[in-house]
């Protein structure tokens, strides 16, 4: 029996260990795949310490994890000290009422603070900003107290009460008391409850995901983005040397209370006590500083605008391959603005976040038909077209669109097609014959779809041969049983998380946009993109626009005139992959872009496009859900 | 004789309505030594605390040297407390938890450690102040306590069962030790027990408590030999209570027979409570004994034997140094100044009666003892 | 009094809670019974949940199985750390913990890299002529998921029970007589079902919650609880739904732990380490 326990433990060990070590052997890693090791090289670590966004990040977690460990203590503490006092029956109430965020699924205590945030902060103050980074450490704090008060309660049950009436006796005032014996007595609780703080903070990203405004963002709600995106070696190095620096740190914590507990009938306990009372002291100089810090990244931050950009991902160039940083090029033009960039993952989300409140940003840059949904919810600015000489630039055909008559709201960033990606070492070309392919059940398994609503519904609209602006619900319904039968075959619903899929041939037919797909043609030259020309396709045209909740109008003005020069707009392109509305601009890409049929379709092709309209906020509501119906439920049919 | 240095006055203690201390009063002279005595939950914990400071009094006021103190909280008494289970901090050794008072009073470095080294001294535990806490046996961390206390040079120090913890043999040089370090510090000690037989032998007075009220005050002599009802008889020593009626000065009636003693200023024919000492009561051949009675159970305890005797239906507990076997016929003499006579009080019918005696019934109550609150 | 005073100190705490914890709650029923377009009073949110019921149960079903898996690995494991020197002890157990201080999304990512079509174990298993298994996108990928990232919740309360364990208590249990089998159903197992229950309830209340695991491992056939209300948060723009949905995940773990809490004692298995 002890046999078996000991090889079950290794098990367990190695268990708990291989995705570790998958990470780490990664993080060496030439190649880009985590799954094929192609060469050593510790190239990933220099790239780390040169990313200064992914350093921010780390900082971000840090200080975040440190203020709310720091406050959760020292706030924890004395909430204990008072609750131990209190009678046995308050006593109990107060306790249950601490296990609530103990008890309660991260997800909900998320939601529920997000939702009291912005309830009380936009609802009832009127705040634009309700989500910020005070939400974020109240949220930290609120899940780290409980930690602190139950490591810290029972140091207190089991503490002779009587030493407090000792210390007082012999002089000391309450406080001194406190700090003289009772905080000996506690310390362990108080460092164990300190220790599982600043970890659950560390690593938090649920609650965090859903209380985070777009000014403040930590390193796990970063890394729930990127993971959607191609994740970078990078972060793989950063994880490693965490997990050294965790190591080492747990390993000398260990080695400090082997040592102390075979010291302890000889040593000194002078300098024991005196040792403990450096490290807390320690401690607390530490938060301070981080507090002083802190202020003074808030004070460094009013010098500068902050300007929120929330944009899809992988949808500006950012200096990778060669390319422009557009990002880096327009802080250079204007010192006193810094962007802080945010992504979202489809139209519907970015409609979402925005509705939600609770955040500020001041450009955005969705699809034609939520543009209108957004002027008809009154979610957009006006521009002022001073303030964006370039829009001359800007073909006639993309000025005055459906979705902005009077294009008083919009300047468009990009165009393109939504067809399909497909494996051409897999997929047989006779087989692509139109979006029937997407429920070919010979590449069962194989299949990626889209995961929003409005393009899936589009593409089983085409297939059906409705209109992709129907609003005939018995059409709809008919749509939504189409993607239910379409289900069994899929592999996931993705949006970028299409990116790895399809680049390690994990999957063979994704239905995607021209420009995305073009990246990882790049990437795999086996995939290939097909657009169904006889069934129609999308043609779509992303804009910028500047939200509500903008704070920086002109600042934002500024920075979507810098984008539409044509220069900068083909610099763009080169990276992005995706048509420019500026004819200038092509000029100025690459030819083999410029020139590329799925980038800038003949017209004959394009004459084959549809664009999405709003329909009206019942029909959207009446579609999300039916596609949660068809694919996320099995309710449907 | 010496002055008056703590009075309490008309002390009342309520917890959730529950009257733990009724209407105490109570002086304290200096350089006395004075003992609460009584059961757990008698409210002697509670008087103590008061005095220290630890609870305030739902109503009542405490004097000190002159001056209410109600209000002034522990650390600015001159009074200091040696606790229940000593109390001394965990995280100092020997020679810091002695200076932790003088330090927070912020006294130079030299006269700190020459302080706490003469009070090592009188403790006894030269050379310790560097040992831990936890190193040292119970009789040594309650030196250390004591010394913590005494180092301030309190005017009153207040001593919460601190010989509770200790074995027997310990606790016994542990009385003297204490009562030499009270002489030669001259301080006032309040001394909290359970344990009559420490009360008695080192206090100047004794205060016997029960149910939050002083039953009896007096040098420990008084207390023993005058109790003033059947719960301080009891409590006190082992007694054997008797209902009996005052007929006039000098003379009592019990058990059908009128006996002669030495109280008077009764009512005339005042139902009494009658006290008679087991020790006190010599066993004569039974026709020469005023009662006559059968022995029904003996017991060996060392020094001597007590025996428990049925007089016609009563039992008595005797103590006697001579043999006398279960079933044997012995008669009993009592001279006048064995039988103490009480007014009737609650207590009267509640002890002195041995009939369902048995050995360990005094340990059985020992160990129930517990911390009041 | 003195009292008084020190009780005055968790005032400040007790508020806090209450504005961060319960009203929040409070907050998230106000949500569910409003429409998201009009804002008005409404139930229809309320009625809409009995379409999620079959993902809720599938989310206890999977969850469950997790704390199951967790118990049957977890508790020899346990049994194992709790028996050796104290040194060796604080090794093994200070290795439990590490994983849990790294990123949890990295690691559930590695497993993706492990168990995807082309991922490493399935290239191994191709490499030696075995062929390509389905591994990912199963249920069996989400509840390893789940065991993985939360064993060692069931480890350490586990350990915890049986470190305090007095071993006079076997000896007593050999002495008189039982094997050392006999001596583990009868002793060692009814001590140690505290730390069993704690472990559960420390397993699956996060399972079931989860909103990433089943998003990496899962196929289109596991979506969870957690997966919706994410969604309908993020994307699907409905946020009185998900304030709904969260109550009745909220209200199912409330109801379990209670359950568990009811089994387990009174011991209280959220204080770890």
């Amino acid at each position: 029996m002890k046999k078996t326990n000991r090889i079950l433990t290794i098990l367990m060990f190695i268990f708990l260990y291989i995705p570790m070590v998958v990470l780490i052997v990664a993080s060496f890693n030439t190649g880009k795949d985590i799954t094929k090791f192609e060469g050593f090289t510790l190239h990933q670590y220099a790239e780390l310490f040169r990313d200064e966004d992914l350093l921010r990040l780390l900082g971000n977690s840090v200080l975040i994890a440190l203020l709310s460990t720091g406050i959760s203590v020292a706030f924890g503490t004395v909430a204990a000290v008072g609750i131990h006092s209190l009678k046995p029956k308050m006593r109990k109430v107060v306790m249950s009422l601490t296990n609530i965020p103990m008890t309660n699924p991260d997800i909900v205590t998320g939601v529920s603070l997000s939702l009291l945030f912005v309830f009380v902060g936009s609802g009832l103050l009127g705040q634009r900003e309700s989500l910020n980074f005070w939400t974020l450490l109240i949220a930290h704090v609120t899940f780290g107290l409980p930690y602190v008060i139950l490591n810290v309660m029972p140091k207190l049950q089991q503490m002779d009460g009587s030493l407090t009436d000792a210390a007082m006796d012999l002089g000391c005032t309450p406080v001194q008391a406190f700090f003289k014996v009772i905080l000996y007595e506690i310390l362990p609780g108080i460092v164990s409850g300190g220790i599982m703080t600043f970890t659950m903070s560390l690593d938090d990203f649920v609650i965090s995901y859903f209380v985070t405004g777009s000014d403040f963002v930590t390193l796990p709600v970063e890394i729930y983005t990127y993971t959607k995106k191609p994740i970078q070696n990078k972060v793989y190095a950063m994880f490693t040397l965490l997990f050294l620096l965790i190591f080492v740190l747990m390993v000398v914590m260990n080695l400090l209370q082997i040592r102390a507990g075979r010291k302890r009938e000889t040593m000194r306990s002078v300098s024991r006590g005196r040792m403990i009372f450096r490290r807390v002291i320690a401690g607390a100089v530490a938060v301070c500083l981080l507090v002083g810090c802190c202020a003074l990244i808030f004070s460094n931050k009013q010098e500068k605008i902050t300007l929120n950009v929330k944009n899809w991902g992988m949808n500006m160039a950012d200096g990778s391959d060669g390319t422009l940083d557009i990002v880096k090029a327009f802080e250079e033009k204007y010192p006193h603005i810094e962007v802080n960039m945010s992504y979202y993952e489809s139209n519907e989300a970015l409609y979402s976040q925005l509705n939600n409140g609770g955040i500020t940003v001041d450009v955005i840059i969705p699809s034609d038909y939520m543009i209108d949904r957004m002027i008809q919810s009154n979610m957009l600015l006006e521009l002022n077209f001073d303030n964006i000489e370039n829009f001359r630039y800007v073909d006639e055909q993309f000025k005055n669109p459906a979705y902005d008559p009077e294009n008083k709201y919009s300047v468009p960033y990009t165009w393109g097609t939504l067809g399909i990606l497909y494996n051409t070492k897999y997929v047989d070309e006779a087989d692509l014959t139109g979006w029937e392919l997407l429920w070919n059940e010979k590449y069962a398994g194989k299949i990626l779809m889209i995961d929003n609503s409005r393009d899936a519904f589009g593409i089983a609209q085409y297939l059906l041969g409705y209109s992709i602006n129907t609003t005939d619900k018995t059409e709809l319904d008919a749509c939504a049983q189409k993607l239910a039968e379409q289900k069994p075959l899929v592999q996931q619903y993705v949006m970028d998380q299409i990116y790895t899929i399809m680049e390690n041939e994990e999957a063979w037919i994704a239905p995607y946009y021209a420009g995305d797909c073009m990246l990882m043609m790049e990437e795999n030259e086996d995939l290939a993109f097909y657009l169904p020309q006889e069934q129609g396709f999308n043609l779509f045209t992303d804009a910028m626009c500047i939200p509500t909740c903008c704070k920086e109008k002109e600042a934002a003005e500024l920075f979507i005139n810098f984008l539409t020069d044509p220069e900068i707009s083909g610099a763009n392109m080169d990276y992005i992959c995706y048509a420019s509305p500026i004819s200038a601009a092509r000029e100025h890409m690459e030819a083999y872009l410029a020139e590329s049929e799925i980038v800038y379709p003949s017209e004959d092709v394009l004459e084959k496009g549809t664009a999405y309209a709003y329909l009206s906020e019942e029909i959207t509501r009446y579609v999300e859900g039916l596609y949660q119906s068809a694919t996320k439920l099995n309710t449907f049919g | 004789m010496s002055k008056e240095l703590i009075r309490l006055q008309d002390l009342t203690m309520e917890f959730d309505g529950e009257r733990i201390l009724d209407s105490i009063n109570l002086y304290i002279n200096d350089h006395e030594f004075l003992t609460l005595l009584g059961p757990s939950g008698c409210g002697k914990t509670t008087t103590l605390r008061i005095i220290g400071g630890f609870l305030n009094p739902t109503s009542g006021t405490v004097i000190f040297d002159g001056q209410t103190i109600n209000d002034v909280p522990p650390y600015k008494r001159q009074i200091n407390t040696v606790f229940q289970r000593y109390a001394l901090f965990p995280h100092l050794n020997v020679f810091d938890n002695i200076a932790f008072g003088l330090r927070v009073a912020k006294l130079p470095k030299e006269e700190v450690n020459e302080r706490v080294n003469r009070m090592l001294e009188v403790v006894s535990l030269r050379g310790y102040g560097h040992r831990h806490i936890n190193s040292l046996s119970g009789g040594q961390q309650q030196r250390v306590a004591i010394a913590r206390a005494l180092v301030n040079e309190p005017k009153v120090l207040l001593l919460d069962e601190p010989l509770g913890a200790l074995d027997l043999r310990l606790r016994k040089d542990m009385q003297i030790e204490l009562k030499r370090i009270q002489q030669a510090m001259g301080i006032t000690f309040v001394y909290v027990t359970h344990d009559q037989e420490e009360a008695l032998s080192m206090s100047d007075t004794v205060v016997v408590m029960d149910k939050g009220r002083i039953q009896q005050i007096g040098r420990p002599e008084d207390i023993y030999n005058e109790p003033k009802n059947a719960f301080v008889a009891d409590f006190i020593g082992e007694s054997n209570i008797l209902d009996g009626v005052m007929l006039s000065d000098y003379k009592v009636r019990f058990f059908g027979r009128t006996f002669q003693c030495v109280d008077k200023g009764f009512a005339p024919n005042e139902s009494v409570d009658v006290v008679i000492r087991p020790e006190d009561i010599d066993i004569v051949a039974p026709e020469e004994g005023h009662l006559v009675g059968v022995v029904t159970s003996v017991t060996f305890k060392g020094l001597n034997y007590d025996i428990i005797v049925e007089f016609k239906g009563f039992k008595w507990l005797i103590q006697t140094t001579d043999f006398h076997g279960e079933g044997s016929t012995i008669g009993i003499r009592l001279n006048p100044e064995d039988i103490h006579i009480m007014h009737k009080s609650e207590y009267s019918g509640m002890f002195g009666d041995y009939s369902s005696y048995s050995a360990e019934y005094d340990e059985l109550t020992e160990d129930a003892e517990d911390e009041e609150e | 009094m003195r009292k008084n005073k020190s009780v005055l100190l968790s005032t400040p705490y007790i508020l806090w809670m209450l504005v961060f914890t319960l009203i929040p709650l409070g907050v998230v029923g106000y949500y569910a019974l409003t429409d998201p377009e009009t804002g008005g009073f409404t139930l229809s949110n309320i009625w809409e949940l009995g379409k999620y019921l079959p993902v809720l149960g599938q989310s206890v079903l999977y969850s469950l199985a997790s704390a199951l898996i967790c118990l049957i690995l977890g508790y020899p494991v346990a049994y194992y750390i709790a028996h050796r020197g104290p040194i060796v002890q604080k090794i093994l157990y200070m290795l439990v913990m590490l994983p849990m201080c790294m990123s949890f999304l990295l690691r559930t990512l590695a497993w993706v890299g492990l168990l995807q079509d082309t991922g490493i174990i399935n290239s191994f298993l191709q490499a030696i002529g075995i062929g390509k298994l389905q591994l990912i996108r199963t249920p069996g990928a989400v509840i390893l998921g789940m065991v993985y990232n939360y064993l060692p919740y069931m480890i350490l309360p586990l350990y915890a029970t049986l470190v305090k364990l007095d071993h006079r208590l076997i000896e007593a249990a050999e002495d008189l007589g039982c094997t050392p089998a006999k001596t583990f159903v009868k002793v060692i197992l009814p001590l140690s079902v505290p730390g069993i229950f704690s472990g559960i309830t420390m397993v699956f209340v996060p399972a079931v919650s989860t909103f990433y695991i089943s998003q990496k491992l899962g196929g289109t056939d596991t979506v969870l609880i957690g997966d919706l209300i994410e969604r309908l948060f993020k994307q699907g723009d409905n946020p009185n739904l998900g304030a709904a949905l969260s109550l009745v995940l909220m209200a199912l773990v409330f109801v379990c732990t209670g359950i568990m809490s009811r089994f387990g004692g009174e011991e209280e298995g959220g204080v770890i380490v």
